[in-house]
């Protein structure tokens, strides 16, 4: 198959890799290295869901809506828990290149591996919790804003867990660690590392490690995750504390 | 039905946060947990955990967004927003959604489809007697898909399944109203669920589970009639064994505008009660309907910005004199 005239022949691919652009320890945003984004929760988005929620960092802006527990398909087995079921989509216009919207499976196995650890399944069994999530715009660090957005999401439905959950990401360039990256810097990363836990009962459900890491970095990392796993949780809680005071 | 944005003016939304801040003060009932809250509990007592509490190292902690009630030794928290959890003898309302071999399956906002068999709900004909599979094809005949209808909770199956009864009169299908979904929480156990609105000539049911039902008064005795009626034509029809009801003779007598009217109103009084978050209790209801007839308020203004801001400061004023007089 090959031609005889032997023009065509196989390249290894070009990388072509930004860097980011810090200057003296500045993100592009002019964060520092070490410091998240601004975050705005709100629950009670879909008045249709049996509870939702609404977060924003910085430009990555969430929806998450909870149905149930209702009653499992006949189809499904029986089962003495209930289950949860997660899908994670993305609007068209989410990113910079238009139409790429549709369920993200990666995403929605992640969501419910991160969640199931935290909800008290055994409490409502022959049931199902439905848990969809829509990202509106991605600005990077989609999914660690999925899954705190959905435990606050589960926590307005009355759904009961043991703490909420909360979720954050690092990414690793050569020397630095870049806590909460944004699409440009998550686009030319060296590696990442993103940590879920329940802040107040300090149990870890889910770690995702990618890319090139030292041991001594990654204790590095973990360490600043959960320092800002620990602050993303107190914000919730005075979301939902707001939240429920005005139900009083 | 929350996070309702009525547009309101500057002034307005002044007032409502002070009405609303008062309200807080005044507020007797425990400040609200969430997930993850530490219960203050006195150990030495031999607590009981009840629903929505854990233990985490030796502490009582909550799982659910809620308030924390105590009886006697037991602590527990009763979620806001969370389906309804039923209790033997609550009276519900509900919606059909399935009619399956030999019962019906209704929402009733529980975690499952609740189920009403046959055999536990009175047959027209009034008559004590087995089920036969004549009944049972005439089924549809008495309630159909999403139909709305009031029963009460039996109880549960050893799997887990909600079995409800209807074996009096006044349950049954619910016509000619509306239907009013709020949080289960807001709606607290009484004697009197139905209620019977002479003056208004409406019929309201305040159903355990949340759902709230505004209609036209039925007459008890009319109903029976209609029964009767009914059980005719079936026994008329039972030899053929086809009943395609005859076109409800109760869809030619309308309600009057009036009637409506008072559905609306007391529909809108409820939707604005649950919107700010107070129990749902017939006296409150009744007295915002006054309140909105006294201040000559139509009834769609009774959903506007300026009707929700009187009623908060309304009731912050009752509750801030009811403190005062007892202290």
């Amino acid at each position: 198959m090959a031609s005889k005239s032997g023009t065509i022949s196989t390249y290894s691919p070009l990388f072509s890799r930004k860097n980011p652009n810090f200057t003296n320890g500045v993100r592009s945003d002019g964060r520092h290295f070490h410091e998240c984004r601004l975050a705005f929760l709100r629950t009670g988005a879909v008045n249709a869901a049996s509870g939702s929620a609404y977060a924003e960092f910085g430009n990555t802006k969430v929806i998450v809506s909870v149905f149930g527990p209702r009653e499992s398909k006949k189809a499904m087995m029986y089962s003495d828990t209930g289950r949860l079921n997660c899908s994670v989509s993305f609007t068209t216009f989410s990113t910079p290149i238009r139409g790429q919207g549709s369920e993200h499976k990666e995403f929605s196995s992640m969501l419910h591996k991160a969640l199931e650890g935290a909800i008290m399944l055994e409490t409502f069994p022959k049931t199902t919790v439905d848990v969809f999530a829509l990202v509106l715009e991605s600005g990077g660090s989609e999914l660690p804003v999925i899954i705190s957005c959905a435990s606050l999401a589960l926590a307005d439905a009355g759904i009961a867990m043991f703490d909420l959950v909360t979720s954050v990401s690092v990414s690793c360039f050569k020397d630095d660690l870049v806590i909460d990256p944004v699409f440009e810097e998550e686009s030319c990363q060296d590696g990442s590392l993103m940590i879920v836990c329940m802040p107040l009962r300090n149990e870890v459900t889910q770690l995702t490690v990618t890319g090139e890491w030292s041991t001594p970095k990654v204790h590095e990392a973990m360490d600043l995750c959960l320092g800002a796993c620990s602050k993303l949780g107190d914000i919730m809680r005075l979301c939902l504390k707001e939240a429920a005071s005005t139900l009083q | 039905m929350r996070d309702v944005n009525f547009a309101m003016t500057q002034t307005q939304k002044v007032r409502l946060k002070r009405a609303l801040q008062c309200l807080r003060d005044c507020s007797v009932a425990s400040s609200p947990v969430i997930v993850a809250d530490t219960i203050p509990v006195n150990l030495e007592d031999n607590i009981l955990k009840g629903h929505g509490t854990a233990e985490l190292e030796g502490e009582v902690v909550a799982t659910l967004c809620g308030a924390v009630e105590r009886v006697n030794k037991l602590v527990l928290v009763r979620p806001f927003r969370a389906r309804y959890k039923p209790e033997i003898g609550d009276i519900v309302v509900g919606r059909v959604i399935e009619v399956a071999p030999k019962r019906w399956r209704l929402d009733i906002n529980f975690i499952q489809d609740a189920i009403l068999m046959l055999s536990s709900m009175n047959l027209p004909d009034g008559i004590q007697r087995r089920r036969t599979a004549v009944d049972e094809l005439n089924m549809r005949s008495i309630f159909e898909e999403n139909d709305v209808i009031c029963a009460e909770v039996r109880g549960s199956q050893n799997d887990g399944s909600l079995h409800l009864q209807a074996r009096s009169q006044k349950y049954g299908k619910l016509e000619k109203g509306q239907l009013l979904s709020v949080s289960p929480y807001l709606v607290k156990r009484r004697k009197q669920h139905f209620h019977y609105l002479e003056q208004y000539g409406v019929d309201l049911i305040l159903g355990c589970n949340g759902y709230i039902w505004v209609g036209a008064h039925s007459d008890g005795g009319g109903k029976n009639e209609d029964f009767e009626d009914l059980s005719a034509k079936l026994e008329d029809k039972m030899e053929v064994e086809v009943s395609p009801l005859a076109p409800h003779k109760e869809e030619a007598s309308s309600v009057p505008l009036g009637t409506r009217e008072n559905v609306c109103r007391l529909a809108n009084a409820i939707r604005i009660l649950s919107l700010l978050g107070f129990n749902i209790s017939m006296e409150l209801i009744l007295d915002t309907v006054v309140a909105s007839v006294t201040w000559n308020t139509t009834v769609r203004d009774m959903l506007g910005g300026e009707f929700y801001t009187r009623i908060a400061e309304r009731e912050a004023e009752r509750r801030s004199s009811k403190r005062a007089t007892q202290v």
